[in-house]
């Protein structure tokens, strides 16, 4: 694995963009299954979850765009990143198997979910949804 | 929606409270070395029939996947443990073997790479206009190529959840009867036992045993997912693997040696053998025949580095030298047989070569362990025939099925620079099985339509067919040399299985214009645009 791992990064350009344009950082790459437990199903605002791969084209379009979105909503939403090949036992739990699989989640439950590429107006309404439900 | 959430979380609290308990015992139990109560503490009781599993399957390659798949398709539980030790250089993969991570699929996406720099280059001549230096880009191509293999694994991870089967990245090997030890990455070890078991360890490539061969050199198990262009290479072996290798890395615009100890391609048919060769040869790719690497030793550190090989003659005493940025080794591949306690259940292998003998049935000598795959000896080392092993096995096991799985005129395909495909007897093996004045060669060289243009080779492309003279001239042996052969082949090994006879072959109208129409050796097919030359052998 460390040979692939290291072509991995030598190819991961300047690193996963975590600041958004507001300079408050609205996405965090999920550590583990106690820093989701905590920052994702105890958290008190409602989290978007982006299940993605490193191995995934479309989850390289929709990482950044989903990314966008949640910044526009100004701290109403928390954007969560769970790399499935890091966090398989999560990817299991939650049932992800294509990527990219964006869950919905509010006080610890899935309210909502959606799997493959949505454009920046069906991300917007879907977190709308999760924001006003 | 909610409501499911909610009642999942109590589960699960409730879980990591017991499982810690569970885990305080087994702790304990572990330290006083008691497997015994290990096994209680599993969940099962003394009686020695209740097992955790119907079928544990060791190795979650080809076979393996297939064979679980298979199994829990009847319901049966069924666990897959698979753990790849790291190569010398540390290199690892994830789930689906051999061919999936460093064999098979890598290889031909890498070998259609270098196909592709040939078409650009083969394009101009039909009009494509573009800036005469083309380069290719190694990190490009092999990230691609990864990601493609992520995706596979992250599939057959989902596959084996979705059909219910167990898996553990684990190491698995047998301990007492009926009962094997899965030690995983972080050095844990778990006791489970089974009513079967299915063995499909497969291979590792071997290394050749000199100064400097593990510290300096690669193997397949490297290459293809090197972080790195391995720039100018030495190719050690005459292998499939070694040739497919050379072939490509040539292909993509690299210096590339092959060093070899005897003949090439072993066990193939040897004038198909030797043709590929001599196309590798006058493409570019250097040959040096009859020697063997004595010593590797490093010049200077970097990605890639540059080493120092010193050779020795086969047939006298002289040595040579040369430098290399890599060395790839493709000498052979031993099981993974030696180190999984096959002792320690009585399972034979052969001691030399690793391999296990098994029955038609592909069982062992100990009646609940069965075999398939690359480890199975006087068995071909493909996937497609491991698959079908593997699935045929449980039908039998489980299913009520007697098919057993048919090793005869399985078609193969070496991806050489110019594709070999092949089915059925060399014409060495049909000689010494029928006598060589019952067989009956017939053979044409003949120039693909797409060469013609771009000016390519015209006496390359090459096809024979050997029939039994004695059995109504029965197609035994099908041999291609040409684009698209495994294509080509295909088919082929359908008819053959279906006892194609040379008077069939000849009544079968040929498309036009393909290659495959040349492998119907015919009198009266004459194009103007072909160079076709049939003789009778």
């Amino acid at each position: 694995m460390a040979q692939r791992l290291a072509l991995r990064r030598l190819l991961a350009g300047p690193g996963r963009a975590l600041g958004t344009s507001a300079g408050r950082p609205s996405a965090f790459n999920v550590q583990d299954g106690g820093d989701f437990q905590e920052r994702v199903v105890n958290s008190a605002k409602p989290v978007v979850v982006d299940f993605h791969a490193q191995w995934c084209g479309p989850c390289k379009i929709l990482g950044p765009r989903l990314e966008k979105m949640v910044a526009k909503q100004e701290g109403k939403v928390v954007m969560a990143k769970v790399d499935i090949d890091d966090h398989t036992d999560l990817a299991i739990e939650y049932e992800v198997s294509a990527v990219p699989t964006v869950l919905a989640m509010k006080n610890g439950d899935v309210v909502d979910k959606f799997v493959g590429i949505k454009d920046e107006d069906q991300l917007e309404a879907f977190l709308k949804k999760l924001i006003g439900a | 929606c909610s409501r499911r959430g909610k009642k999942k979380k109590l589960i699960m609290e409730v879980m990591f409270q017991y499982s810690l308990i569970l885990f305080a015992f087994s702790v304990q139990a572990h330290k006083e070395g008691n497997p015994q109560k290990l096994l209680e503490m599993n969940g099962h009781t003394a009686v020695p029939h209740s097992y955790d599993y119907d079928l544990i399957v060791i190795g979650g390659g080809s076979g393996g996947l297939a064979a679980a798949k298979e199994a829990a398709k009847y319901e049966k539980k069924v666990m897959v443990l698979d753990f790849v030790t790291p190569t010398p250089l540390g290199n690892s993969w994830g789930l689906g073997g051999t061919c999936v991570n460093v064999g098979c699929i890598p290889k031909k996406l890498m070998h259609q790479a270098a196909l592709l720099g040939q078409a650009l280059q083969d394009s101009r001549k039909f009009g494509w206009q573009f800036p005469e230096e083309v380069k290719h880009n190694w990190m490009t191509m092999t990230e691609s190529v990864q990601n493609y293999i992520g995706s596979l694994n992250w599939g057959y991870r989902v596959a084996l959840r979705e059909k219910k089967v167990t898996y553990e990245n684990a190491y698995g090997e047998f301990v007492q009867p009926h009962t094997v030890k899965a030690t995983n990455k972080r050095g844990v070890e778990k006791l489970y036992t089974a009513e079967r078991f299915l063995i499909a360890t497969g291979e590792r490539p071997r290394y050749l045993g000199i100064p400097g061969d593990k510290e300096y050199c690669i193997s397949s198990d490297d290459l293809f997912s090197l972080p790195y262009c391995p720039g100018k290479t030495l190719v050690v072996g005459a292998s499939y693997v070694a040739l497919e290798c050379a072939g490509f890395l040539a292909g993509l615009g690299l210096d590339v040696t092959v060093m070899v100890r005897s003949i090439l391609l072993r066990g193939f048919d040897q004038d198909m053998a030797n043709k590929i060769g001599e196309y590798m040869e006058e493409h570019g790719i250097k040959f040096i025949r009859e020697f063997v690497p004595i010593k590797v030793e490093q010049i200077e550190e970097g990605t890639p580095g540059r080493l120092k090989v010193t050779a020795k003659s086969t047939k006298g005493n002289e040595v040579i030298e040369g430098e290399y940025n890599t060395v790839l080794l493709a000498i052979g591949r031993d099981a993974c047989t030696r180190k999984i306690g096959l002792d320690k259940v009585g399972v034979k292998i052969n001691e030399k070569t690793g391999k296990i003998p098994v029955n038609d049935m592909e069982q062992t000598n100990v009646p609940y362990i069965y075999a398939i795959g690359d480890i199975l000896q006087d068995r071909l080392e493909l996937t497609p025939v491991a698959i079908q092993a593997g699935r045929l096995l449980v039908q039998r096991l489980y299913g009520g099925a007697t098919t057993k799985c048919d090793y005869v005129n399985v078609p193969t395909t070496v991806f050489t620079p110019l594709e070999y495909g092949a089915c059925g007897y060399s014409e060495e093996n049909a000689i010494q099985k029928f006598g060589e004045e019952n067989i009956e060669v017939y053979h044409s060289h003949f120039w693909p339509l797409e060469w013609t243009v771009p000016s390519r080779d015209n006496n390359k492309c090459y096809a024979k067919i050997i029939c039994n003279i004695r059995d109504n001239e029965r197609v035994i042996g099908f041999h291609v040399l040409g684009p698209n052969a495994g294509e080509v082949t295909q088919g082929f090994a359908a008819a053959i299985k279906c006892g194609l006879t040379k008077e069939q072959l000849d009544s079968t109208i040929g498309i036009h214009p393909v290659c495959a129409e040349y492998t119907r050796p015919h009198n009266n097919f004459l194009c103007s645009s072909c160079y076709l030359s049939l003789t009778k052998n």
